[in-house]
């Protein structure tokens, strides 16, 4: 899997069969307010600008039905993977895989990572339709850590 | 602490656990019958009260937890509660007779624009989570600080933290849509409707200004419009008030339309 700083940059490794997109971001905030955030599906759009909506309950097993500012038409339906309370969430469908990550790295300091792999072996025949993650992952995790860092903040 | 020192500190806090009772469950019955529950209780554990949190915030964790067991089967409001009821309050032809009764057998029934704009909030705080509609009350109208809300509702200081910004977020929201009065795109009326019918001789835009957040609708910050919006409820015992009547009849109204509403639904 590919290793990134924890700067909010983006990183791309393409492969004939295969991408991968990561970032990573160290946030303010405690991991069980980053959680919810990433696990309530209802009020991902309110604090997430790449994400139109998500329809569905975030729980192991279960399915979704994700819309995303990057490809407004299509309806993503993916299922949650893995769901480990407050340190990995998983989710995806036939053709990849998100995974989020969380770990305390100090007092009230959470690393936040995010990493996309998608691929297989018809990847190479429509490699150039799928548009690069980049900027959008970046968005999420100025995003996220924009939103968790001001709940943190709550007296 | 003996029991009678118990039961003093249980009467002062009885009157701000009253109104959240009611406020959560929107029953003058179950509001009783949890109060009621929480004294037996809160007395029988008496020996295990280790004065690590105050007595009320002890009273009101008790009540909380029986509140939240007899609340969690049931489902929360609509978003537009105040719509259905209002249609079901219009085709009812015993409505409006009911209320003039209760208008003529009583004093507590001058339902002003803070009175309605109270009761506004106690039904659309009930379309959010439970967790975050009790942490919202226990926070804006109660003054409990975060620290003692997680100790109400037994989570983590974060997750109070969450439940507060989330749901702050989202009656911003459900009010920039709705409410007439501080967006003239709002679909909700029910303020100058209701005051027309309890104060006929009233001047709805008169009065309307007399509140600060209606005055302040223009205000951009609408976190602050909400600041305002529960600064009136706090003012306002349900129980006590001077529209209290009516008060307590709408929110009872309200809560058995929307038992139907559900059944109705579910069949």
């Amino acid at each position: 899997m590919t290793t990134v700083a924890s700067n909010g940059k983006a990183v791309t490794n393409k492969k004939t069969f295969s991408r991968e997109t990561a970032v990573s971001i160290d946030i303010q905030s405690d991991k069980s307010i980053i959680w919810a955030l990433l696990t309530n599906a209802t009020d991902f759009p309110r604090w997430n600008s790449t994400i139109l909506s998500i329809v569905g309950s975030i729980g192991k097993g279960e399915k979704i039905k994700l819309k995303a500012k990057l490809d407004p038409k299509r309806e993503f339906k993916l299922t949650v993977k893995e769901f480990d309370h407050e340190s990995k969430l998983v989710w995806g469908d036939a053709m990849g895989s998100r995974v989020y990550t969380l770990k305390t790295i100090g007092n009230n300091l959470t690393n936040f990572s995010m990493v996309e792999k998608i691929g297989g072996p018809l990847f190479p025949l429509f490699a150039k339709m799928i548009p690069p993650f980049d900027e959008a992952f970046e968005q999420f995790a100025k995003d996220l850590k924009k939103e968790a860092e001001t709940i943190t903040k709550t007296n | 602490m003996t029991i009678d020192q118990f039961t003093k500190e249980f009467e002062s806090a009885r009157s701000q656990l009253k109104s959240y009772l009611l406020r959560i469950t929107a029953s003058i019955d179950d509001s009783e019958d949890i109060i009621q529950d929480t004294f037996i209780k809160a007395s029988l554990k008496l020996d295990t009260f280790r004065a690590e949190s105050s007595v009320k915030t002890w009273i009101f964790t008790i009540a909380s937890n029986i509140a939240k067991d007899n609340l969690r089967a049931k489902k929360r409001w609509p978003e537009t509660v105040t719509d259905i009821c209002r249609e079901k309050a219009l085709t009812n032809p015993d409505y409006f007779p009911e209320i003039a009764k209760l208008m003529q057998s009583s004093q507590q029934t001058e339902f002003e624009i803070k009175e309605h704009i109270t009761f506004c909030l106690t039904c659309i705080a009930k379309s959010l989570p439970l967790e975050q509609q009790i942490c919202l009350l226990l926070k804006e109208i109660y003054d409990f600080k975060v620290a003692e809300i997680s100790e109400i509702l037994e989570t983590t200081e974060a997750m109070v933290k969450y439940y507060l910004h989330t749901s702050r977020s989202k009656m911003v929201s459900i009010y920039e849509g709705r409410c007439a009065l501080i967006n003239k795109e709002g679909t909700c009326h029910q303020c100058s409707e209701l005051n027309g019918i309890f104060n006929p001789k009233q001047n709805f835009e008169v009065e309307k200004n007399k509140i600060e957040f209606a005055k302040k609708a223009n205000d951009p910050n609408r976190e602050q419009l909400l600041d305002l919006r529960f600064k009136i409820m706090k003012e306002i015992d349900p129980f006590k008030s001077k529209g209290a009547i009516l008060q307590l009849h709408h929110i009872q109204h309200n809560r058995q339309i929307m038992e139907e509403f559900f059944e109705k639904n579910e069949n």
